[in-house]
């Protein structure tokens, strides 16, 4: 079948952004396909190159990182909800006049259209919220 | 925003609000998307149930928190021709609540109204 998944918690003070990680590697693993990730309100921090985790304990970040460019998955953060964050790809750091930018690579910004196109395009969506 | 492609049929979304309209940024995420997939021409119903009933309500004092109104984003919902504005019937009694207290007219619907919704939605959203 075919799924997006919508990551709706931060990666560390909900299990949102892990449990989607690990429903990832599932669906995979059983064959099926992922059409997109769509990484909205707090889940866009999914997306900040910037995490250093203590040692023992999960870089989700990264670790959605290395899903995504060894599946080529389409991940997407939204933007309004990755701009408030202070999470900026380089053209956005530009346009906003910032001083860096921590969009970790394999990740894209666009708009919440991106997240109803995924919709008509999936057998399922599944949502992780908190 | 993105164009969708051509193939694609219009989905049927059923987004069910249940957050309370301040406490957290919920309930205007579920607006947010209900107004997208509107503005892309899907087809949209809402149903508020538990603390998302209050989001209904009249006479919000959105300002005083610094934040921006829930209600008057609830009534841009027909503009954008959201099909299908409910709210649970359990939810409107537990916050002993009467519709003519809502920002818009409503259709109140039961439990076992809402599992027919969920059960015929292509899409189901819970936020």
């Amino acid at each position: 079948m075919k799924f997006s998944i919508v990551i709706h918690g931060a990666p560390w003070s909900s299990s949102a952004s892990h449990s989607a990680l690990r429903y990832a590697e599932a669906l995979l693993e059983c064959g099926h396909e992922i059409v997109r990730l769509f990484f909205y309100q707090d889940g866009a921090s999914s997306g900040s190159s910037l995490c250093v985790p203590p040692q023992d304990e999960i870089n989700i970040p990264e670790q959605w990182q290395v899903l995504i460019n060894k599946h080529g998955i389409d991940a997407v953060v939204c933007a309004a909800s990755a701009l408030k964050r202070g999470i900026l790809d380089a053209a956005e750091a530009d346009r906003y006049e910032k001083n860096a930018h921590n969009l970790l690579p394999g990740f894209a910004v666009s708009g919440l259209g991106q997240l109803i196109d995924a919709a008509g395009q999936s057998d399922r969506v599944v949502s992780f919220v908190q | 925003m993105p164009a969708m492609s051509q193939s694609q049929s219009p989905c049927s979304y059923l987004i069910i609000a249940r957050s309370s309209p301040y406490g957290s940024q919920q309930a205007r995420a579920a607006l947010d998307i209900a107004l997208t997939a509107a503005a892309f021409e899907q087809s949209v119903s809402i149903v508020f149930m538990d603390a998302g009933v209050l989001q209904l309500l009249k006479n919000q004092q959105a300002d005083a928190a610094g934040m921006k109104n829930i209600g008057k984003v609830i009534t841009a919902l027909e503009l954008y021709e959201v099909n299908s504005i409910m709210v649970h019937q359990e939810a409107v009694d537990k916050y002993d609540l009467d519709p003519s207290q809502f920002v818009q007219s409503v259709d109140v619907v039961t439990s076992e109204e809402i599992k027919t919704l969920i059960a015929g939605a292509d899409q189901v959203m819970v936020l």
